[in-house]
């Protein structure tokens, strides 16, 4: 998970993760621009809809292959304890704003968001758990 | 846990990097068994006691 050690399956998660990360940005731009432009409807809507979140899927393929060629135990940990603080950080952000939206009626926010909130708290967590094992 | 990996190293004049390397993981693995901050597994236990022609019990002791 660190930048730090450079090993084989590090490279070649960081590998997957630029890949995927890719394929995500290009897909969620042709279909923002499709929708805004035919406003396709019907079955083909509904393909066309799902289609960024299957890189979302190759994300997590690339942490599981990651987790099953990763040699280095501590390293493995690291990044098991990094996708536990991302993964505590998509709940308590989806508990506090679905209270405030509740009760306050903030703005609704689409769910897609989870993935993002996921990412950040992944990558805060990085340089704190970096720093705790210096 | 408690370990004598330090001295170990330091008798054998290895640095972690050199350890790391003999062992097939991070220098910053070594640095955090070695602080106390990780406890290996037992398969790795077993890797270091090997390495240091001694017994796990010689090396890591189950002091806090």
């Amino acid at each position: 998970m660190t930048s730090l050690q450079k090993n084989p399956a590090m490279r070649r998660y960081y590998s997957r993760f630029v890949s995927t990360m890719s394929a995500y940005l290009v897909l969620l731009l042709f279909v923002t621009w499709y929708f805004h432009r035919y406003h396709p409807h019907g079955l083909f809507a509904y393909i066309l809809a799902v289609l960024p979140s299957i890189p979302g899927l190759g994300f997590m393929v690339a942490v599981g292959l990651y987790l099953a060629e990763e040699i280095d135990e501590f390293q493995r940990n690291l990044m098991i304890q990094a996708l536990l603080w991302a993964l505590g950080g998509v709940l308590v952000f989806a508990s506090v704003w679905g209270s405030l939206e509740t009760y306050v009626h903030i703005r609704h926010i689409q769910y897609s968001y989870a993935f993002f909130v996921f990412w950040i708290c992944y990558g805060i967590s990085i340089p704190f758990l970096q720093r705790k094992y210096r | 846990m408690k370990n004598r990996l330090r001295v170990l190293r330091a008798e054998r004049e290895w640095s972690q990097a050199d350890l790391a390397e003999r062992l097939e993981v991070s220098r910053q693995s070594v640095n955090a068994i070695e602080t106390g901050k990780y406890d290996p597994s037992l398969p790795l236990a077993f890797r270091i006691a090997r390495l240091f022609e001694s017994s796990i019990e010689a090396i890591f002791t189950d002091e806090v």
